[in-house]
Formats: structure tokens, sequence, C-alpha cells
């Protein structure tokens, strides 16, 4: 289905002439993975060894960087230059980690870590990650990536999903969706496509770094978040943490060094995995260099010391019940490998009172259930699929006065969102206005997160309370921001898609593709050239069918203007600069968006009319549908 | 780049194509709002030109909002008060009549003595809450019906009050 090219309900669908290929990407704290689905097998795809888990970890050396295993390998002798749980950092300021034993920031502002190969920050790092799992799919696949769906913690506010799209961006890879990490495991375990009626479905998703747990109710192919709850800095690492911070007390090491620290959260981690299966372990404590040798810990021990930590997850499985004003839940999924703790599995079965799906290997579930996703968006699967509709995991405000947020958009709505509200002005003669972003449920500006501030200008000068201030949010399908403000009288407007105030600007953005350009090979600017040609001619098509078809929304004006802008486009494809042929499209693309839209009004009747026809037999039918 | 275009003008009741009554067929609005959403959703136009992925976008933010506004009996009220023009901060600063006050009152107390252990007592008390909302909400149908607005605008307060009143923690199965 194409906006420009609207089809009559219930026609045959356009047939893609060759299978495109989407993959879906767990970009995790600890572990990430892609996965493929080609319609009949779905494959989450291995490195060279065979292994599908790829540790988010980054090895910035003076002469190489390594990715994964072989960049876990220098993290006791270079802790400094091997970087791990960056999605923890992605998006967020330098004030949260300083007090961070584990991490080596540098010095000065912004967020990022010192390396031997200069200053990285967790989007380059995530980025680095997102290219080796690229690498992958090249010998494994049919043909190149064409999109990917990507997951992020239904938790990730705006900054954090900003970053992740950016990261992406920098690894050459198209985001599809940005996907929440639970709905992609719903997906997996096809809980979406099953046509029973309505039921409630709880995701238990305890990772390396995060925890998050998320209501969904599905429905004859409806797939809905009804709240999400959690927290991003809650995960196995923690568990980890907690019994490495044990070993070095039991050792007595009272000022651990770097190493030491490393060392003992290596030795924590390994012992957390055996106690799964066994009930006590012996570890070998003779890499921290003390006089001890072995320490043994019990599963009892360890279960003493996650408690807090499982305790936090139910109280937010509680609140989100709450939130969403449900009672009881048809079914529960465990994702995330924190959910092979036996603690952790009788916590949750007890908290929901019935048995965890836990079926499909909880650390691949989510990139199992992005690649179905992928392939449909990809555009592969067309007709009556299952829509996955998501909702802004925290509510949107601006600052008023005395540091007081008001609210614009409440979390839990679901996206798209656009929400509008009026203010004024606060003196006499007031020009101009700053607005201040604000991401949150608390009700003071210091305790929710600034996502942005600008300054609206050219108010003219009124008495206190005259002028008109419409601020409009508009939140897109993958959870990103866009505002705008608008003085009502005047016209005079500011418009912001909201950047990550603590990821990277689009300046750097932008320098950092073009180094990648400048070492490109020819074959690299062959594709880009060919993908903006391939933007551009879907573009001109599809315009050139929707004038002939509904040429009479149009002035003739509009209608010249059009092809104007339309001749623009063909004459700039012909001169083969990939970049002039990417400004003509944005420009025809401004320019028809009027148009769009009214197709897309035009076309509600249409769709409206196949519900009701298909309705008849059963259901009562309005009388107003014609 | 017109954010608000359409935004508040589009009229929600013909956007789902039902009648504008305030007692409206719940499963014909949902059934037209997921029709809308399958057919118009920014993930139907994920490989699309960026302005088709736009517009959808627009247009999906606007069908949930008219969603969300009509599917709520509160907000559907007040959505409905707009329209016909009413000045609802003036309705708001006019107020509800005394008699409601009193009731008010009553309920406030019972609430604010009610023991959390006290189960058949919330049971109790959340059914007098549901009966006195039953009565607001069908004397705001009859009113707006017959075209008294003030009355409507009256009756709605009740409602806003007493549907805040029934989401009280203290009322909330635990």
């Amino acid at each position: 289905m194409v906006l420009l090219q609207i089809a009559e309900p219930g026609a045959a669908p356009e047939a893609s002439t060759e299978r495109q290929v989407g993959v879906g990407i767990d970009l995790g704290t600890t572990n990430s993975l892609i996965a493929h689905f080609d319609g009949n097998d779905l494959n989450v795809l291995t490195d060279d060894t065979g292994q599908a888990s790829l540790p988010s970890v980054v090895y910035y050396g003076d002469s190489q960087t390594l990715v994964g295993a072989d960049a876990e390998r220098y993290a006791s002798a270079e802790p400094g230059n091997t970087i791990a749980s960056a999605k923890r950092m992605l998006g967020r300021s330098r004030e949260e980690f300083e007090d961070d034993p584990y991490i080596q920031l540098t010095p000065g502002e912004g967020l990022a870590f010192a390396t031997d190969a200069g200053t990285k920050t967790p989007v380059e790092v995530s980025a680095a990650i997102l290219t080796a799992l690229k690498d992958r799919a090249g010998p494994q696949l049919s043909g190149p990536i064409s999109g990917a769906v990507i997951t992020v913690p239904a938790y990730f506010d705006d900054a954090q999903r900003q970053a992740t799209r950016q990261a992406a961006e920098l690894a050459g890879i198209k985001v599809l969706r940005l996907l929440n990490e639970p709905t992609a495991a719903a997906v997996a375990y096809g809980l979406d496509e099953q046509a029973e009626e309505s039921s409630v479905l709880a995701v238990y998703d305890l990772g390396g770094g995060t925890f998050d747990i998320s209501l969904l109710r599905m429905r004859a192919g409806l797939f809905e978040v009804l709240s999400t709850g959690g927290d991003s800095a809650l995960g196995g690492d923690d568990f980890d943490r907690a019994l490495a911070v044990h070993l070095l007390d039991e050792l007595s090491i009272d000022e651990p060094t770097v190493v030491q620290r490393r060392v003992a959260l290596a030795l924590a981690r390994n012992a957390k995995e055996r106690l799964s299966d066994k009930t006590s372990v012996d570890l070998d404590v003779s890499g921290l260099d003390t006089a001890a040798s072995e320490v043994t810990v019990s599963r009892s021990t360890l279960e003493a010391l996650l408690f807090p930590y499982i305790d936090r997850t139910l109280t937010a499985c509680r609140q989100t019940l709450a939130d969403a004003n449900v009672d009881t839940v048809d079914r529960v999924v465990l994702v995330g490998g924190s959910t092979r703790t036996p603690a952790v599995r009788q916590a949750v079965t007890d908290c929901f009172g019935l048995e965890p799906l836990c079926n499909l290997d909880p650390d691949q579930v989510v990139a199992m259930g992005a690649s179905r996703q992928a392939d449909i968006l990809v555009g592969n699967r067309q007709g009556d699929e299952a829509l996955l509709l998501d909702v802004i995991p925290l509510s949107l405000g601006l600052e008023t006065y005395g540091g007081l947020v008001e609210r614009i958009v409440d979390r839990n709505s679901t996206i798209p969102v656009a929400r509008a509200q009026e203010f004024t002005t606060a003196r006499d003669g007031q020009t101009g206005l700053v607005v201040h972003v604000l991401q949150g449920e608390r009700e003071r500006v210091e305790d929710c997160r600034s996502l942005a501030r600008f300054e609206l200008t050219g108010i003219p000068p009124m008495v206190a309370g005259a002028a008109r201030i419409e601020v409009t949010f508009q939140v897109d399908a993958d959870g990103i921001l866009a505002v705008s403000a608008v003085e009502q009288q005047t016209g005079a407007r500011s418009d912001i898609v909201v950047k990550p105030a603590f990821g990277l600007d689009e300046a750097q953005i932008t320098d950092m593709l073009k180094a990648g350009y400048e070492h490109a090979s020819e074959d690299m600017l062959a594709r880009q050239l060919g993908e903006a040609l391939v933007e551009a001619e879907a573009l001109l098509d599809g315009l050139l069918a929707a004038m002939t078809a509904d040429g009479d929304l149009l002035s003739a004006d509009e209608t010249a203007a059009l092809q104007s802008d339309m001749k623009n486009l063909e004459t700039v494809m012909a001169a083969n600069q990939p970049d002039d042929i990417r400004g003509a499209t944005e420009i025809l693309g401004n320019a028809c968006e009027v148009f769009a839209a009214r197709r897309m009004d035009r076309s509600i009747q249409k769709a409206l009319q196949g519900v009701s026809l298909s309705q008849l037999e059963s259901d009562v039918v309005e009388e107003s549908t014609p | 780049m017109n954010a608000t275009a359409g935004a508040t003008a589009r009229d929600y009741f013909s956007l789902f194509q039902l009648e504008p009554d305030f007692a409206l067929d719940e499963t014909a609005l949902e059934r037209a709002y997921h029709a809308l959403l399958t057919q118009f959703h920014p993930d139907r136009y994920a490989g699309k030109p960026q302005v088709e992925q736009r517009v959808a976008a627009q247009f999906c933010a606007d069908i949930n909002s008219g969603y969300r506004i009509l599917s709520d009996e509160v907000s559907r009220a007040e959505y409905m008060l707009q329209q016909a023009g009413v000045d609802l901060v003036a309705a708001e600063r006019v107020g509800v009549e005394s008699t409601f006050l009193m009731t008010q009152i009553s309920l406030r107390e019972q609430l604010e003595e009610l023991e959390p252990s006290d189960a058949a007592g919330r049971q109790s008390l959340t059914e007098e809450i549901e009966g006195h909302y039953a009565g607001s909400r069908d004397q705001f149908a009859s009113t707006l019906a017959t075209d008294a607005r003030l009355d409507a605008a009256r009756h709605w307060q009740e409602m806003c009050y007493l549907s805040k009143l029934l989401s009280e923690p203290k009322l909330r199965v635990s």
C-alpha cells in the first residue's frame, strides 16, 4: 500500500519484484545479536566460530579496533581501551557517570571515553558493534541489507532513542523502526498472530543493564502496549557488581585497583552463571593478587545479594499493572539472560501467579522478533499484517514558572501522537520565549530530564498575557520528538527536532560520515548514488500516478509548482551527484506534502467502507455509513 | 512542516464516520480506529519516500488523539461541549450546584474515613460514586441533546469530579 498510490481495500497488493533483506538487531547492554527471517526460516546469524551473541564490548588499541569476544580479551590488560556496556551511557549525561569507578572518562565536557585510538563516544562504540553485526550479514544472506529493525528498551527516553538512531546512521544501517524490546519478544513467540480473544501479556525483561516490564494487549491482529515500566539502570550487571563487591569484602581488599575490580567482576559473572545449575561453586581468586587462592560462594549467598534488585523489579511490575488498571495477566514472557537465574524465575512466577513462557532462548528472543517485524516493514509481506502499536514511555512537558513542569503528552499515550498547548508571556513587552522541553514524571524541572531548550523570537511587544504561543509536540512512531512553537497572531515560529543534548549533534554526525566517505571505495559511492536514485524515482513515480488519479485535488498553480519541482529533480538526477539528488528529492517531498495529506483524507472513506462491508453480516452497521 | 495542520480542526466523529451522539457505539469506534490505523500507520510506509511517512505520522497522531478523546466518556463530553462552542473556563467559574457540592463533601468524607482493610466499605463507596456518576452522565446526555449547554457543562464538571474520585488510590484494589 503506497500513500501516493492508494489501493482499493481488498484489492490485490502490489507484488514486490524481488525479496528485500530486512534484519532484526538487538543492540544489548551486554550482548548484541542480529537475526534474519526470510519468510520461512528464522536465523540468528553467527560469527566465524558459530557464536550468535556478540559481546557488546569494543577495544580501541593504538593499532586496531576489535569488537566482541576479541575485544573482551583486553578487558583486564587494557581496561581503559576496552569499552563495555556503552548502551547504559547512550544519550545520557556525564554527571550521571562521574562517580562510576568502572568507567574512565575523558577530561572536560561531554560523555566520552579516553582510549589509545582517541576519544570515543557511546554512539561511536554502539556504531562499532552495529557494524560488526552488519558484517555478519554479508556472507550469510542473499543480498545486501535493505533495512533493520533495531530494538530499544521500552523505557528509553527521546535522547536515548535518538542516540540509537545516530549509531545506526554511523554504521550505515537504514533503520526501518525502533521497536521496544518487549514488543519484539512477544512477536517472536508469535503471540501477535494468535487469533484468540483479547488477552493481556506481561513481558519481563531482565537483561545485563536494563529492566523492562511491559503490559501488552493483543486482539484480532492488533498489538497494543498498555503500559511500560522498569528501570534503565538495573540488570544482571548489578548482580555481578553486588557479587564482586561481596568477593572483594570477603578477601578484605579495601581499595581495589581498576584491574582488581575487573577481575572480581569477571569472577562474579562466572559464579552467577554456574549457580543457575549448582547450589555452591568454588572460585579461583588467584588473579586478584591476595593471599587467598579460593573462595566458595553458595546459591543462598547469591540470592541474598540479589534480593533487593529482584524486589525492585517486582515493585515495578506492580506499578505497571496499576498504571494499566490491570489485575490479572494471561501470559508472561521471560526475556534476557538474567531470567535464567532460578531466583528470578521463581519471583516472577509468584508475582503473576502463572508459569512464564521461556522455551525460546531468552538471549535471542528479542532479535528473533525484530527480524520478523523487519521482514514485514521491508515490504516482503503485504495485506492485513499485524500492526504494532507502541506508547511513549515517559511524559513530555515544558518548564513553566517556579521551576514546575507542565505536562503536555502523558506517558503511555499511543504513538505517533501530537499535542498542542497554548502559553503566554509573563512580562509587558516581552519579545522572546525560552521553551525548555523536559521528559519525566516528576513535577519539578530538576527531577526531570532536560531534552532541549530553544527560543521563540519575534513576538510583537504586547502587555503580559496577551501573546498566544502554541507549542506543539509531535512524537513519531519511533518515539522521537519534534517540537514547534508558533505565536498565533504574527505567525512567528520555531521548529526543532529534539536532538539529544548529550549525544552528538548533526554536524558531528555529518563529519564522521564524511570522514568515512573520504576513505570509501568507488563501490560505496556507487551504492550511495544508487540509493539516492531509487528514492528519487520512487517519489517521482508515485507522485505522477497520484496526480493522474487525483489531479482534481490540486489547483492549476499547485500543479504547475509541483511539475517544476519534478522537472528540477529529473535534471539533477542526470548529473549523478548523490547529495544534489537527495536535496532535490527533499524539496519535492516537502512540496507534495499537502497533496499527500489531501489524498489521505479522500481515502479515509474507502478505508472505513471496507470495514463496514466485512462486518455487515454479524454486526449492526452505523446508519451514517453510506 | 505544518505540525498543527488538521490537529485541532478535524471533527473526530466524522473522522471515524460516527453520528455526533454522546451515546456512541464504542464497538464501532474501535473498529473504525483499527481500520484507519491498519491502513495509515507509518509502519505501512517504512520503505516509502519520506513525505509519505511524515504525512502518515501526522495523520495517525490525529487518529490517536481522536480515539483517546472519544473513547473516554469524560473527555468525549468535554470535546462535545467545545464543539458546541461552550466556554469551558467560564463554565468552570460558575461551578456546580450546591446540592452537588453537598454530595461532593459527603463522598470525600466517606473516602477519608475508609479504612484500607475495609474491602466491603470500599466496594459500597465505589458503587455509590458510580451511581452518582451514571446519574450525572445521563443528565449530561439529555441536557446536551436539548441544547441546554450550560446545564450540560455543569453535569460535565460533575462527571470530571466523580471519575477522578473513582481513580483515588484508596479505592483501587491493591
